[in-house]
């Protein structure tokens, strides 16, 4: 392994990190603040990508930047409409955590079919953010991972400070720390989780839009990324949203190399293999509390 | 379970083919709705009774059918023994799965087995070396046999309802049994029952196990039945099938699974023309049993049979 080579795995490896600390981050909200399971995550990363394709590339033909700035708001609006529809019902129906569960493992599912109903099975391809490479210190980097890193940082900092400085944010770590409690002293909880549920599915869906041009678009696209998102959970710890990113940067790292040396369809086998060995040894992970 | 209505119903499915002789096609979704209602109710044993959510059944179901597949491909054993070998090896892994995994607490359960479930398709199409068969899988295997004699639809036929009737009896008689109690007293309330001495982690590996062992029969008599197996039987299509089933027919409820199965193959054949809205109907199912008819088919059933009891009752009050 020469330098040059080891660079690329790197950056394939820093890639893959922020894509997945992003995916991870939007399913360790949900679970912080309802303590519920969402399978639909990686149907949301799946839909992200669709959509934006087809406001760019597919029929609308807009230029990236405006097509993944209108995407958002689309995308927040979808989760608003899942928490209402899907998840409200259940959540109030004084069913247990499992049927909440099961709930969004079938409208994964139905997100996926419906995928495959509108735009069909043949791929979509997404043209990348920004074209060309940049040469860094004898290093070849793409300039759409560039501003892939650079987004996903942004976001990340703007999650983390609307948390800890807003009124909206304050009012999601209430409910996430003691969901009775913050209902006594009178919080909006289906509010809080509605917009939970919105910001996750942004999270998840600008996933789908920045590594689709790498990978490319088809229904179900999104299992694999979600499965591996949520190792990166429990790595980290459910629900702690730092831990999701240190694990993040630790398990993208590591599949870069897995897919250097051993071969690409390793990744998730060895992902699922350190899931197991994880929830043996330690099931809180690295920053969860025990219990 | 109405005695009446068990018997009427066995009777029917016994005579079924006698009508159906001519039609393979109606013969053969009624084999694997034997085969899926075996695999759904024995999976329901351990999700709605014993309350732990085992998202690993198909692939102990995949195991069973390839052990079977493999050792009478390359050792020409007789399918027979291929059927008890690859029970006997799902029973093996549904031990090792539940060893680690009833040590964890509810979520974490369905996450450890879905991970087993999603790795298994890897390796699978990576095992070539090792007689799987890569991508493609097996193909030619054996059909089942005595003496001379090779099984058709019909022989498969009985043989399959033999063994659905057989796995139903098994878990019924483990629902109403002892343990059936101490699951239901630990799913109803897990502290009280704890507290009273029952001991959760020795029955539910003995039921992990049991379950692993219908699953893998049912498992190897799909394989020689089909008489091919890829690593698409992994695809999540048909996991959400048979969860399908068990919602829809009602979760923790007995015969539930097994109608449930019927109900949702034959659905999905009738869903056929429409081809891909065929899964967007079954995620509705899901989502829609789950949110609006919790107790599943079974608890529609039993109150419609309540109300016609009443009716009945009502008028031969009036008679009199």
């Amino acid at each position: 392994m020469n330098p040059e080579q080891f660079g690329g795995v790197l950056i394939c490896g820093l890639r893959i990190s922020a894509i997945y600390a992003l995916m991870a981050v939007g399913f360790t909200l949900v679970y912080g603040v309802g303590k519920i399971f969402n399978y639909a995550h990686g149907g949301f990363y799946t839909w992200g990508a669709y959509i934006a394709w087809f406001l760019s590339a597919g029929f609308c033909h807009l230029s990236y930047p405006i097509a993944f700035a209108t995407t958002i708001p689309i995308l927040f609006g979808l989760g608003i409409l899942f928490e209402r529809f899907f998840i409200r019902p259940v959540r109030w129906g004084g069913a247990g955590m499992m049927n909440i569960f099961i709930v969004t493992l079938g409208a994964a599912l139905f997100l996926d079919a419906l995928a495959l109903v509108i735009f069909g099975p043949i791929y979509k391809r997404l043209p990348p953010l920004l074209g060309g490479n940049l040469s860094l210190a004898g290093f070849v980097i793409s300039r759409h991972d560039l501003t892939l890193v650079a987004i996903v940082i942004a976001i990340t900092i703007g999650l983390i400070l609307f948390l800890g400085k807003t009124r909206e944010g304050t009012a999601m770590r209430a409910v996430s720390q003691d969901m009775i409690g913050a209902q006594i002293v009178g919080m909006p909880i289906d509010r809080v989780f509605a917009l939970t549920f919105g910001i996750s599915t942004v999270l998840a869906g600008v996933s789908g839009m920045l590594l689709a041009p790498r990978t490319l678009i088809f229904p179900g696209v999104g299992w694999p990324i979600f499965m591996k998102a949520f190792v990166i959970v429990v790595l980290g710890g459910m629900g702690s949203i730092k831990g999701s990113l240190i694990a993040a940067f630790i398990l993208g790292m590591l599949e870069a190399f897995i897919a250097y040396f051993i071969g690409g369809v390793w990744g998730l086998p060895i992902f699922c293999l350190v899931l197991l060995i994880l929830l043996v040894v330690r099931p809180q992970g690295l920053f969860g509390t025990a219990g | 379970m109405n005695k009446k209505i068990t018997l009427v119903s066995i009777l029917v499915l016994s005579i079924l083919p006698l009508i159906f002789h001519n039609n393979s096609y109606i013969m053969h979704t009624l084999i694997l709705c034997f085969i899926w209602g075996g695999v759904a109710s024995a999976w329901n044993l351990i999700v709605g009774y014993a309350n732990v959510f085992s998202f690993g059944q198909i692939a102990i179901f995949a195991i069973a059918c390839y052990t079977s597949a493999m050792i009478t491909l390359n050792l020409g054993v007789s399918p027979w023994l291929g059927i008890l070998a690859g029970a006997g090896a799902a029973g093996l892994v549904g031990i090792l799965i539940g060893l680690p995994c009833l040590r964890l607490k509810g979520i974490y359960v369905a996450l450890a087995t879905l991970a087993l479930h999603l790795a298994f398709p890897t390796l699978l199409s990576q095992g070539r070396a090792y007689g799987t068969g890569g991508t493609r899988g097996l193909a030619g295997i054996p059909p089942l046999q005595i003496g001379a004699y090779t099984f058709g639809l019909f022989s498969n036929y009985y043989f399959g309802l033999g063994l659905f009737l057989l796995s139903l009896f098994a878990i019924y008689k483990i629902i109403n049994s002892p343990w059936g109690l101490a699951f239901i007293s630990l799913r109803d309330s897990e502290h009280f029952a704890k507290s009273l001495g029952v001991n959760e982690y020795r029955y539910k590996l003995i039921v992990f196990a049991i379950s692993a062992v219908i699953t893998g029969v049912m498992g190897g008599f799909y394989v020689h039945f089909i008489r091919a197996v890829s690593p698409a039987i992994l695809h999540t299509d048909l996991f959400l099938m048979v969860i399908a089933m068990m919602l829809f027919g009602g979760l923790g409820r007995f015969p539930g699974a097994a109608i449930g199965a019927f109900a949702i193959i034959f659905l999905n054949e009738a869903l056929r023309p429409v081809g891909t809205f065929r899964l967007l109907v079954l995620g509705i199912i899901i989502v829609v049993s789950m949110l609006y008819m919790s107790q599943g088919l079974i608890g529609i059933l039993e109150s419609i049979g309540r109300s016609i009891r009443r009716i009945s009752k009502g008028r031969l009050t009036l008679s009199r």
